[in-house]
């Protein structure tokens, strides 16, 4: 890949479109979902310049999360700032769905939008390598899915005191992982 | 009220999903023991984080979805204009450029998992069908494969399959081998002790014995 290998990169956009295309997709689809796919694709491209600096495969998916997350972000800074120069002084919060902006992964000042992409795609490289089945898919069901324990416990085959204990490790890894991170 | 007790009140209480009469014994257990609020409001802090980070970690595992058919030629231009042709005499570079070319065969790896105790070294095995998959040949050595490790799972993507064999699996000492038909052989990595292992075995007639002989040299890694 790194020497422009065509059949490599033919592979390798294929296996990284999905993770480009979820992330564009998280942040620009309450504002500007006609943009994720443009998002997605120019992200690869950042990519292709930036592969020389990767040393090893599994770097690249977080990468590629990385540049999306960060060119997501700049396009709604950038639209942000339009609206501002014309006016206009609405709320991007105020046009979401989820009636909590401050957890909403589309809200314009995450602390996520702080880490400079090398430092944010190594922390979702840990991440991936931390959260193994089924510690994320338990963690993502409670916090994000509003699933209760019990129905944890039945999704997962574990025992509903079990769940706690998931949960627990789960919040303790994401604390190490992003360095106590406060979202608020 | 133990330790876990208190975490599970606050957690239900920290997403509003406490009942009543959980939210009121939290109430009193705070009120109790008032040393515990720190510990709530950190607890708090954790629970942000994990809303944060979650979705962006969940995005980057995501796997549906496919590349529109225009931007290939787009993303192709890119990576010419910025990395040049490819040198096609020399196979130098990452290791996984053979995994890369055998990716246009449509491979299919199936995967087994074993997990020879809890408190032991973690093997894990795969297969690398570039004849796509369940027929012939490749039927038996998957079941081969299955006779032996009792998880198996499957993949598609022989990227994926690189990152596999390359991603740690264990905080500890762990193996991974993989078998390639394509290539006739069985890879096989891992750290022991701290330190990275890896060989290769050549897979003439028999799969079998060429399994055996890579299991036993995990072993040896972990001095089992």
């Amino acid at each position: 890949m790194q020497r422009g290998d065509s059949a490599a990169w033919d592979e390798a956009f294929a296996w990284l479109w999905p993770t480009v295309f979820a992330v564009a997709r998280l942040r620009l689809q309450p504002f500007l979902p006609d943009e994720i796919e443009d998002v997605a694709i120019e992200s690869l491209e950042a990519l292709v310049e930036k592969v020389r600096g990767v040393k090893t495969v599994e770097e690249l998916k977080p990468l590629a999360a990385s540049i999306a997350h960060h060119r997501a972000v700049s396009l709604l800074r950038e639209r942000f700032a339009q609206k501002r120069g014309e006016g206009k002084t609405e709320s991007l919060d105020a046009t979401t769905e989820d009636g909590d902006p401050k957890h909403d992964p589309a809200s314009p000042d995450s602390p996520l939008d702080a880490l400079e992409e090398k430092e944010l795609a190594e922390r979702l490289q840990k991440s991936l390598g931390a959260l193994k089945p089924p510690l994320g898919d338990v963690l993502s069901d409670f916090f994000l899915h509003g699933l209760r324990y019990e129905e944890i416990a039945r999704k997962h085959g574990i025992a509903v005191g079990s769940v706690g204990v998931y949960l627990k490790r789960g919040l303790e890894t994401l604390r190490r992982i992003w360095g106590g991170r406060d979202d608020s | 009220m133990n330790d876990e007790r208190f975490f599970d009140l606050a957690m239900k209480v920290i997403v509003r999903q406490g009942t009543d009469a959980e939210r009121a014994e939290f109430d009193a257990l705070l009120a109790s023991q008032p040393e515990l609020k720190a510990e709530f409001a950190r607890l708090q802090a954790d629970v942000r984080t994990a809303k944060g980070a979650l979705p962006l970690v969940n995005a980057t595992e995501a796997t549906a979805g496919e590349l529109p058919a225009y931007a290939r030629g787009r993303l192709q231009t890119k990576v010419r204009h910025t990395l040049g042709s490819p040198d096609t005499t020399k196979h130098r570079g990452w290791s996984w450029r053979w995994a890369i070319g055998l990716a246009a065969t449509t491979s299919v790896i199936v995967l087994g998992l074993l997990l020879l105790n809890p408190s032991r070294p973690v093997i894990e095995v795969a297969m690398l069908d570039t004849a796509g998959g369940v027929r012939g040949a490749e039927t038996n050595q998957v079941s081969l494969l299955q006779a032996r490790w009792k998880e198996v799972r499957q993949f598609s993507n022989a990227l994926e399959s690189v990152a596999w064999e390359r991603q740690p699996s264990a905080r500890g000492d762990f193996a991974k081998i993989i078998y390639d038909p394509a290539a006739a052989e069985v890879r096989v990595s891992g750290r022991a002790g701290g330190k990275n292992f890896t060989t290769t075995i050549a897979v003439e007639k028999n799969l079998a014995g060429a399994l055996d002989e890579a299991v036993h040299f995990a072993r040896d890694q972990f001095g089992h």
